[in-house]
């Protein structure tokens, strides 16, 4: 009996999976919407830390650029900015894009550490 | 195929499908990464736009500013900024205030298709989408208000216009040749309180123009922040329209930047 029902059933399960690719793939394909900043691409995620740079180039608010910065996932701001400083080189990005980077990156990372004890 | 013989293909059609909604869905779903700004949720998208004009207001670069923008489809930038300027506004605290003031400047600023001067030749991200063109040199003075160069009260006059819909605290703000300027913030006070607002927010009635709507029986005074010099006793007037119908009529002032 299974012998006999076997090859449609596995032809039936191949024809069922075929269909749902076609649909998942080509009718109704995976629309990207509602995302958040976590997800941007290296290239727009470096631009939005550099966006962050050049506002606080100019208002000095580290809060403000931390609070920016913590858009785009649970690392540590300073790391988002290292990796765009890294971004930027391997792009040649400009000489001032990246001094708005690294005075924010030093800025970031002169505050202190979680866990880490102050000096009295 | 006899009827018989039907079924368990239709079961196994069901059962591939089950498992590759269950691969898809459980196993092995969908994570985003890589996308693009102009997939963000609505409220990251405010934030990103918001982003852009603080980084605009520090660099003054207008194509830069622009080709950010143009990440965004469908986005009428004066229009939605503007609009986005008087949400952060209306959150009265926080960082919302110096946002506000950076959108309306950049909204403006778009309105008036300016040029930002010049900057070194710099690029933002690698990729065609998002390249920034070098900047275009332009000598065009940014008509923004410049330290030791205050704006005085220029004039003051009571306006009859039956096309307001409401009685409004016009003010112009204009630079020494005239230019509107955008982005100056204006406190309006008022016995049971005070409100502020920006100019530049509604880039078709003019960069420098900004409006407050007044009620009836009260008496407000204003000052733009920046500035000492106060207005005071502005109240809402009678008016009449042609076939005599009363109305308020709306106050218009003038302030321009001593050369």
């Amino acid at each position: 009996m299974l012998a006999t029902h076997l090859p449609r059933l596995i032809l039936g399960a191949l024809l069922g999976g075929f269909l749902a690719l076609i649909y998942g793939w080509l009718i109704r394909p995976v629309e990207y919407v509602d995302t958040t900043p976590d997800s941007l691409r290296i290239d727009f995620r470096t631009d939005y830390v550099l966006m962050v740079a050049e506002s606080y180039s100019a208002d000095q608010d580290l809060d403000l650029a931390q609070f920016r910065l913590a858009a785009l996932g649970p690392l540590a701001p300073d790391e988002y900015a290292t990796d765009a400083i890294d971004y930027s080189l391997e792009q040649s990005f400009s000489r001032t894009d990246l001094e708005h980077l690294n005075h924010l990156a030093i800025a970031l990372r002169a505050l202190p550490q979680p866990g880490e004890i102050q000096a009295p | 195929m006899s009827r018989s013989g039907w079924f368990p293909f239709l079961i196994g059609i069901g059962l591939g499908l089950a498992g590759g909604l269950y691969y898809a869905w459980l196993i092995n779903p969908v994570e985003y990464t890589d996308t693009a700004p102009d997939s963000l949720r609505a409220d990251f998208r405010s934030d990103y736009l918001a982003l852009i004009a603080s980084a605009y207001a520090a660099t003054d670069d207008l194509v830069r500013a622009r080709t950010r923008l143009a990440l965004f489809s469908g986005l009428e930038p004066s229009t939605e900024l503007a609009a986005l300027a008087q949400q952060r506004l209306a959150l009265g605290s926080g960082f919302g205030e110096g946002e506000a003031a950076a959108l309306a400047q950049l909204a403006a600023d778009l309105a008036n298709q300016r040029r930002s001067p010049a900057s070194t030749a710099t690029r933002g991200p690698s990729t065609a989408s998002t390249l920034v063109p070098t900047p275009l040199p332009s000598s065009t003075p940014r008509p923004t208000p410049t330290p030791g160069a205050p704006f005085s009260l220029a004039s003051q006059e009571q306006v009859c216009n039956p096309l307001l819909a409401a009685p409004l605290i016009q003010v112009e703000v204009s630079d020494a040749a005239e230019g509107g300027v955008p982005g100056v913030e204006i406190v309006v006070v008022w016995d049971a309180g005070q409100d502020h607002f920006f100019t530049g927010l509604k880039p078709e009635l003019g960069q420098g123009y900004a409006d407050f709507t007044m009620t009836e029986g009260v008496s407000y005074t204003l000052r733009l922040a920046d500035s000492g010099q106060l207005v005071t006793d502005l109240s809402t007037h009678p008016c009449e329209q042609p076939d005599g119908t009363p109305y308020l009529g709306s106050w218009l002032i003038h302030f321009q930047q001593t050369p």
